[in-house]
């Protein structure tokens, strides 16, 4: 008699547990995957979010604006970085799967810096020159004003929305073959500032322990540095926005998110990290 | 003094051992070091190997999807009624040598029937990367048509789509233009033009021809489409394809679409239309969730090519007739022929489609098809044409030789003739479907399909109708009589699993 009382004591104890797990509210969580460009920007607003919203876990990975978007189309992330506008062939696939046409909210500006090793006498380099450096037309530094050295290519992996703005925008036809691809920005900028003769790009926010180039439109222009300034004004002329992506109009928790990440707080961190804000 | 020297000498020979041990151990060092980066140097050249043999593979892609599904019919014409089935299982292989070159073959591994779907290379345009160049097998450019059954929403295509486009893919080249900076996309295509479409062979048996045109006759389509962004309302695509193609008529007749005499021709591989525009449009919005309205309209004259077959035969007779005998020896020569005819046509329907979250999506869509625009519903099974005839010969040859007369003559046995019917019943479709994704890659879909033909014919006085179709199910012969609706409803329960 007693073991049954027993026994039916642990038995609702545990029927109370399983009931009280069931009704504990679940810790909101938001994925964000994509560039690799912005993975540190993200990091950092999930970082200062988390702190004053503590209920709610923002997880952040990157692996590039490619893998980001197949992500948002496959529905393994909530949101995708992209630093790279997205694809027709890709919003077909949002419409096919989704019947949408995806929700792109642009969240701050960036400029792609051209790196050169601080050793490097070269300081400033045309559009069409650094197309023909990185499609491998130039192989000399001597063929822009530099030392009678080979060029060697620094760039990112073909996933990266860096890498194809640059191709789209810089490149205009395929990169040499000698170029050699790096995984994330960072890792470019360390392989620039132990080749005297290497030249890469990226991100601006990752540009320390290396020289900035300057960048001019053509022979007849002001070469500029991508500043704050010159990518507002327009003036620095390899400037891109860097999006977020949804399926759909954001809601609840993410909509308070993005919102966040839009407002001055959210758009403060973008300068911080090395960006520029879109308001 | 002695001591004095040789401590010095014992040190100095502690040191100089000392030092020959260091030597010795860095000359080891040396030599390790040395293996060490052969051996690097070794696996650094295996890793290249390996590398670019990985970067060869790299090249090729694999993507297919099974689609595996038990399907019930209403239809009382159709035995087994329900059963299990694989309606896809193919497995699609891109290979891409280089940018911006492509090959791509997919065959389906139906059970019992392997079929190439897919066969073609692509060519893109390296320096405007606008254009590119398709060449052999592939989807006629078309929306539903390119639409993939895959990420389709209801189980299959609408009936004017299926009727003008059968097998969805065709043989020929195809051009395609999009501007990376403009949202239009413009198709220009040449294909033999009869792909899917059964056509008669020299004996009058209705074949699907593989790989090899049916006539010297090909068929151009073209496809425009634009995208306009509609800021907070979504998006919408508007767009229009044409079809100016024609087929050998393989008959000496052509008839109009109303089943009366059109011309003669002037031989067999004379030609008869198949021309027709469609405009479509596709809207996107995002009304808590992904909601679209899809929609187009397809009208313009499809031919159907005749039949034509020919035999001779020999009869002889012999007849007593007044002490003489007369031997006849006829010679029949018959011809029998369907004529070509052109028909009238148009064609519609619309999908809506609402997802809801990531995982649910429902849509209806309603689709109609007139096979036959210039035919009333009344004046199916009425309208036909018959230009059958039988002539005797006129001069049958003559000779005598005593009591015996030998003639011969030649008759000719003419069967032309093509009855309204079936092929001419319109027919509107409600189909419903849900689909839930499992993930990504697993999908399941239970879709009703309501198929409506609408009451065509006369009725006569004992009230049956004159447009039937029979059949026989399990021994029993049956008939449907088209002056009713006939109940042809399908459910599917769909399991889709794509990679």
């Amino acid at each position: 008699m007693k073991n049954s009382r027993k026994l039916a004591l642990i038995a609702s104890i545990v029927l109370l547990a399983v009931i009280g797990f069931a009704f504990m509210p679940a810790p909101k969580k938001i994925t964000v995957k994509g560039s690799d460009t912005m993975v540190i920007l993200a990091q950092k607003w999930a970082e200062i979010y988390m702190k004053s919203n503590p209920d709610v876990i923002v997880q952040v990975t990157g692996g590039g604006s490619g893998t980001g978007i197949s992500a948002l189309i496959n529905g393994s992330t909530d949101i995708c970085n992209s630093s790279r506008a997205l694809k027709s062939s890709e919003m077909d696939k949002l419409k096919e799967r989704y019947s949408s046409l995806g929700i792109e909210i642009p969240c701050a500006k960036d400029g792609i810096t051209i790196f050169l090793s601080e050793n490097n006498p070269v300081s400033e380099l045309t559009i069409k020159q650094l197309g023909d450096i990185f499609s491998g037309k130039t192989r000399n530094w001597k063929a822009v004003g530099g030392p009678d050295a080979e060029i060697k290519l620094y760039g990112r992996e073909n996933s990266s929305g860096t890498y194809v703005f640059f191709q789209e925008k810089v490149v205009k036809g395929d990169y040499a073959p000698s170029c050699q691809t790096l995984p994330g920005t960072a890792a470019v900028v360390n392989a620039v500032s132990k080749d005297i003769y290497g030249i890469g790009y990226g991100g601006a926010a990752y540009a320390t322990g290396v020289k900035h180039c300057k960048v001019k439109k053509d022979d007849k222009s002001q070469a500029y540095l991508a500043t704050a300034e010159t990518i507002a004004k327009g003036q620095y002329p390899i400037t891109r926005y860097l999006y977020m992506y949804m399926r759909n109009r954001p809601t609840g928790d993410a909509k308070k998110y993005i919102d966040w990440i839009l407002s001055a707080d959210g758009q403060k961190v973008v300068t911080e990290v090395g960006y520029f804000p879109v308001k | 003094m002695i001591g004095g020297l040789v401590l010095p000498l014992l040190f100095l020979a502690m040191t100089l051992q000392a030092q020959m041990k260091v030597q010795n151990d860095l000359d080891t060092v040396k030599q390790k070091v040395s293996t060490l980066n052969d051996k690097v140097a070794g696996v650094e050249e295996r890793l290249a190997t390996a590398e670019s043999d990985l970067a060869k593979l790299t090249k090729i892609k694999l993507s297919g999807y099974i689609q595996a599904q038990w399907v019930n019919y209403e239809a009382s014409n159709v035995y087994p009624g329900n059963y299990f089935m694989v309606r896809r299982a193919r497995i699609k292989f891109t290979y891409e040598p280089i940018n911006g070159i492509v090959f791509v073959l997919q065959p389906d591994f139906q059970p019992g029937n392997i079929t190439i779907k897919d066969a073609y290379a692509r060519a893109n345009d390296p320096w405007l990367k606008t254009f590119s160049l398709w060449v052999g097998k592939f989807n006629r450019p078309n929306y539903e048509v390119e639409f993939s059954s895959s990420s389709r929403e209801v189980p299959e295509r609408s009936r004017v789509i299926r009727a003008i486009y059968p097998d969805e893919r065709a043989i020929g080249a195809k051009l395609e233009v999009t501007p990376p900076k403009f949202p239009l996309k413009f198709q220009l295509a040449v294909f033999n033009g009869n792909d899917g479409i059964a056509t008669p062979d020299a004996n009058g048996n209705l074949v699907v021809l593989q790989n090899i045109d049916y006539d010297n006759y090909k068929d151009l389509m073209a496809r425009l489409t634009y995208d306009f962004k509609l800021g907070k309302w979504g998006g919408l695509t508007i767009g229009a394809h044409g079809y100016y193609g024609r087929i050998k008529a393989n008959s000496l007749t052509a008839l109009n679409s109303d089943y009366t005499y059109k011309s003669t021709l002037e031989n067999l591989g004379k030609s008869v239309p198949k021309q027709w525009f469609g405009v479509e449009a596709q809207f996107y919005a995002d009304v808590l969730g992904g909601l679209s309205i899809k929609g187009e309209y397809i009208t313009g004259v499809n031919s159907i090519p005749g039949i034509t077959t020919s035999a001779s035969a020999v009869t002889s007779t012999n007849v007593i007739k007044n002490d003489t005998l007369w031997m006849t020896t006829t010679l029949t020569k018959t011809s029998n022929s369907t004529p070509a005819i052109t028909k009238s046509f148009s064609g519609w329907y619309v999908y809506l489609t609402k997802n809801i979250g990531k995982r649910n999506q429902v849509a209806v869509r309603y689709d109609w098809y007139n096979p036959n625009t210039k035919l009333a519903a009344d004046q199916i099974g009425t309208a036909k044409y018959d230009a059958s005839k039988t002539t005797k010969d006129p001069n049958p040859v003559k000779t005598f030789a005593g009591n015996v007369a030998t003639v011969t003559q030649t008759d000719n046995v003419y069967t032309s003739k093509l009855n309204s019917g079936t092929s001419d019943i319109p027919y509107g479709t409600w189909t419903f479907a849900y689909s839930y994704y499992f993930t990504d890659n697993i999908k399941f879909m239970i879709a009703y399909e309501m198929p409506m033909n609408k009451k065509v014919g006369t009725v006569g006085a004992n009230g049956n109708g004159n447009v039937v179709s029979a059949y026989t199910v399990n021994g029993v012969t049956s008939a449907y009589d088209y002056s009713n609706v006939i109940k042809q409803n399908v459910l599917t329960v769909r399991m889709q699993v794509k990679f």
